[in-house]
């Protein structure tokens, strides 16, 4: 164990073998149902997906997260890191979900507060090491930083995608 | 010192005993670090969804009942675009059928206007159709989908000014409902939603990058001046908090600007 970590909540999680469509576009998923039309499916990003696909489990039950349609997305190198700037609000809770595209890829994902020091988070660690999630609940209205890094497990660069919801 | 946390079991893959990995503390001011450029403006339902935590809000006081004249300028109507859709998030928490309806029929409007119409008209007629039901979970993902399939369709167009001017009118609209409602209703905990000086900065920075021709007339004056002025007044004090006159002080400026928008 290393001394310089915090505390935190680690879960592992089997990522389901097939996306719902009717969580992530329920509206499609519905719209469909009713008119016995087929349901127009955009390009799909394989990665995003993957991301998508994680978050799946959080997004249903008594309390779900709220997922936004906004995300991020780019490529990074083995030992890069790469910073999202964000504007948490008290109270509420966000849950970060990060996939690259090797299956060998093996990712970090921490939140940082306005000044720079690492925030505690929950980590949800999935049985593949591409995708990886975090669960942060922000003392204070402000500005943060989540922090993606790419191992230096493998040689090549990753595409990779983010998504988030809160709650 | 070596700290470890064992927390029970919730899920089926079970409780373990971990580490987040990464550093402990990051220089933000270190020229190596890589910001990722695209930045995402919070939409008014996750500031709104904090609020409640602290009790029932008077949002149906805040849903927005004005018509809009259009003219030519596209970064107005770019900026109306991004307040509708703010007006609709804002009628979605007062479960208001009526106004959400209206917002809907407005987006598709506006929508064509700025020549994006077919890609929002799915999502625009959907929200009409689901606020009538009263689905509002459907309706709040569909608002969503509207501002970003419309922010998307505007890339797509190499249409990038108007991108920042739609996150703009979102977040002034968001931004003002917020401040009415704690003028409303003050409490120090809830005043901190407006510590958000770092985003003004960046909605500011953003503005000021746009091309002349896209901020050109009295108008776009106003909102230069009126970011510059919740800059100055969106900052907490060493609890959190944003004083209840700072907190008036915000309302009335950002109604000001949205009054401007709506009227120019």
């Amino acid at each position: 164990m290393r001394a310089d970590l915090n505390p935190i909540l680690l879960v592992t999680r089997t990522l389901p073998l097939v996306l719902t469509l009717s969580v992530l576009d329920p509206v499609s998923a519905q719209d469909a149902e009713k008119s016995g039309s087929p349901v127009v499916v955009e390009e799909i990003d394989p990665i995003k997906l993957a991301a998508q696909r994680a978050a799946l489990s959080d997004l249903t039950g008594e309390t779900p997260f709220i997922l936004r349609e906004s995300g991020w997305s780019g490529t990074i190198k083995p030992g890069e890191a790469r910073l999202v700037q964000m504007q948490f609000f008290r109270r509420n809770e966000y849950q970060f979900w990060l996939a690259m595209g090797n299956r060998k890829a093996e990712l970090n994902l921490n939140v940082y507060d306005g000044e720079g020091q690492k925030v505690d988070s929950d980590v949800i660690v999935y049985d593949e090491t591409n995708v990886a999630s975090t669960r942060v609940r922000p003392e204070l209205t402000g500005v943060y930083y989540v922090r993606i890094s790419l191992k230096t497990t493998i040689d090549e660069p990753q595409k990779w995608s983010m998504i988030y919801a809160y709650r | 010192m070596i700290k470890y946390c064992l927390i029970g079991a919730l899920l089926a893959g079970g409780l373990q005993t971990g580490f987040a990995q990464g550093p402990e503390r990051i220089n933000l001011s270190d020229p190596n670090l890589v910001v990722v450029d695209d930045s995402v403006i919070p939409i008014p339902l996750e500031i709104f969804a904090s609020l409640d935590k602290l009790g029932a809000q008077n949002w149906a006081s805040q849903v927005g009942k004005r018509d809009i004249v259009l003219d030519t300028n596209r970064s107005r109507t770019a900026m109306l675009f991004g307040l509708i859709v703010s007006d609709g998030f804002i009628a979605v928490q007062a479960e208001d059928k009526e106004g959400v309806k209206r917002m809907g029929r407005e987006v598709l409007r506006l929508a064509s206007t700025l020549g994006i119409g077919s890609s929002v008209e799915g999502h625009a007629n959907s929200i009409i159709t689901h606020a009538g039901h009263g689905e509002w979970d459907v309706v709040r993902k569909e608002l969503d989908r509207t501002r970003q399939t419309a922010v998307n369709q505007m890339k797509e167009m190499r249409d990038e000014d108007l991108v920042d001017l739609v996150s703009l009118g979102g977040w002034l609209g968001g931004t003002q409902a917020l401040a009415a409602v704690l003028r409303e209703n003050y409490t120090t905990e809830g005043s901190d939603l407006l510590n958000q000086i770092d985003l003004v900065k960046q909605l500011k920075t953003d503005f000021n990058s746009l091309p002349k021709r896209a901020r050109r007339g009295e108008l776009f004056s106003q909102v230069e001046k009126t970011l510059t002025h919740l800059e100055s007044l969106m900052i907490s004090d060493s609890s959190g908090a944003i004083s209840e006159g700072k907190v008036i002080e915000i309302s009335l400026s950002t109604r000001n600007l949205v009054n401007a928008i709506y009227e120019s």
